[in-house]
């Protein structure tokens, strides 16, 4: 096949076609891409938003590696909001199928003093399939027992020395990883944070 | 004439072909996302809208994209479309984005879109063409919706988020419970198919034949020859 035969060819019609609609379709992707970027601070701001229904002002706290990790799971972000309480992302491990949930946790802190968990918004899961199960009231539960969280108690599936039960039934695994995400929270607040002591 | 064009587009695109509960088109993320109402409906408008700007262009292109490359073509055109809906909806609707997680990129190989665009958009003008994605995507957002809000009011005790009542059964919101309701769907939809194409046969053959007994008087009739 010649030059020209080449050029004259379906084949040739065919890469030209396919090339012209990658390019312009790849042109009005990355102008999209640079209007409609979302930052990490407007992830944040979303998810502030989320929970407290308006922006707030935010710094963002510089967690250690050693301390990020504790027995229930990771810390993965933590702010300090501009009304004095805090904002924890926190990853809960050991749910259901050896997943986790990720919670948004809101700490209200009054000057340096602990008082209790403020909010509890789901941030994400990795292979939970009962999330939808998990209701608002079953999320409330955290934030309705600030006189035994000032005492030490953390969440679990059964009541015991120590814990209160928080369970939702038929999901009994995946309420581990839930209850493990605010209490990583609540072990950070307690033994890691500084300003907390 | 045209008038008529569209209406029979749009009774295919919303009832007699629905791509959900006729055609059992986009099955994975119609189990996937029907656990509340409110991922129906957010489902089935980004569906909606790509099916629109896919099908218009695809229409546009038909005469230029050869025979050989059609498919990688229109994948190409519709993985486009559905990176937009993405990137608008993680800056606009960031919950709704969460919620629909990797089903939304994954409507790039939604049978729906590509089935309209191969066996309609492909071979029909822009209007039509349009037409047909905006009434199939409200076809299968109707649809979707429909399931979830029963698996939803069913299997969580709220709709659209807000809380019914206490009760619920859980297996309405597991896989089981999704083939469960939408097999239950698929076959009242049907059924009632059947029984309106009988009618309208019988109509059709009563109206083309007008001597013909019908079996109801056939009765009457033999009583009278007694």
């Amino acid at each position: 096949m010649t030059v020209k035969q080449f050029f004259k060819s379906s084949a040739f019609k065919c890469i030209l076609v396919l090339t012209c609609i990658a390019l312009i379709a790849g042109g009005v992707l990355a102008i999209l891409n640079d209007v409609l970027y979302v930052s990490d601070e407007e992830r944040t701001q979303q998810a502030i938003k989320k929970i407290y229904g308006q922006a707030v002002e935010y710094q963002e706290m510089t967690v250690s590696e050693e301390k990020a990790v504790n027995e229930y799971g990771t810390i993965d972000k933590v702010y300090k909001l501009s009304d004095g309480n805090y904002l924890f992302k926190s990853t809960g491990t050991e749910g259901y199928k050896g997943g986790t949930v990720t919670l948004w946790i809101v700490a209200d802190f009054e000057g340096d003093t602990f008082k209790g968990l403020d909010k509890v918004k789901v941030a994400g899961n990795e292979k939970q399939t009962l999330m939808s199960s998990f209701k608002s009231s079953f999320t409330d539960f955290y934030t309705n027992n600030d006189d035994l969280l000032l005492e030490g108690y953390y969440f679990d599936k059964v009541a015991s020395e120590g814990n209160i039960q928080n369970v939702t039934s038929g999901a009994t695994r995946s309420s581990n990883a839930f209850n493990r995400a605010v209490n990583c929270t609540l072990y950070f607040i307690r033994n890691d944070m500084e300003v907390a002591r | 004439m045209k008038g008529n064009k569209f209406k029979g587009i749009a009774v295919d695109g919303l009832l007699r072909n629905n791509p959900t509960l006729r055609l059992v088109l986009g099955t994975c993320p119609t189990l996937a996302l029907s656990t509340t109402a409110m991922n129906g409906i957010g489902m089935g408008l980004a569906v909606t809208f790509i099916l629109i700007c896919s099908n218009t262009l695809i229409s546009l292109l038909r005469k230029v994209i050869p025979n050989a490359v059609r498919i990688p073509s229109f994948v190409l055109i519709i993985a486009t479309f559905v990176t937009v809906v993405r990137m608008v909806m993680e800056k606009f609707i960031p919950d709704l984005y969460d919620s629909l997680g990797v089903y939304l990129p994954l409507i790039v190989v939604n049978c729906v879109i590509l089935g309209r665009a191969e066996a309609f958009a492909s071979k029909n003008p822009v209007l039509d063409s349009a037409a047909d994605g905006l009434f199939t995507g409200l076809g299968f957002t109707w649809a979707l919706t429909l399931l979830g809000v029963i698996r939803e009011v069913l299997g969580s005790g709220s709709i659209f988020g807000v809380e019914l009542w206490s009760f619920r059964i859980e297996f309405f919101t597991s896989a089981a419970g999704a083939f469960f309701t939408y097999g239950v769907m698929i076959a009242l939809f049907n059924a009632l198919f059947a029984k309106i194409d009988n009618v309208k046969k019988r109509k059709e053959f009563y109206a083309a034949y007008p001597d013909a007994i019908q079996p109801e008087k056939l009765e009457t009739k033999t009583e009278e020859v007694k």
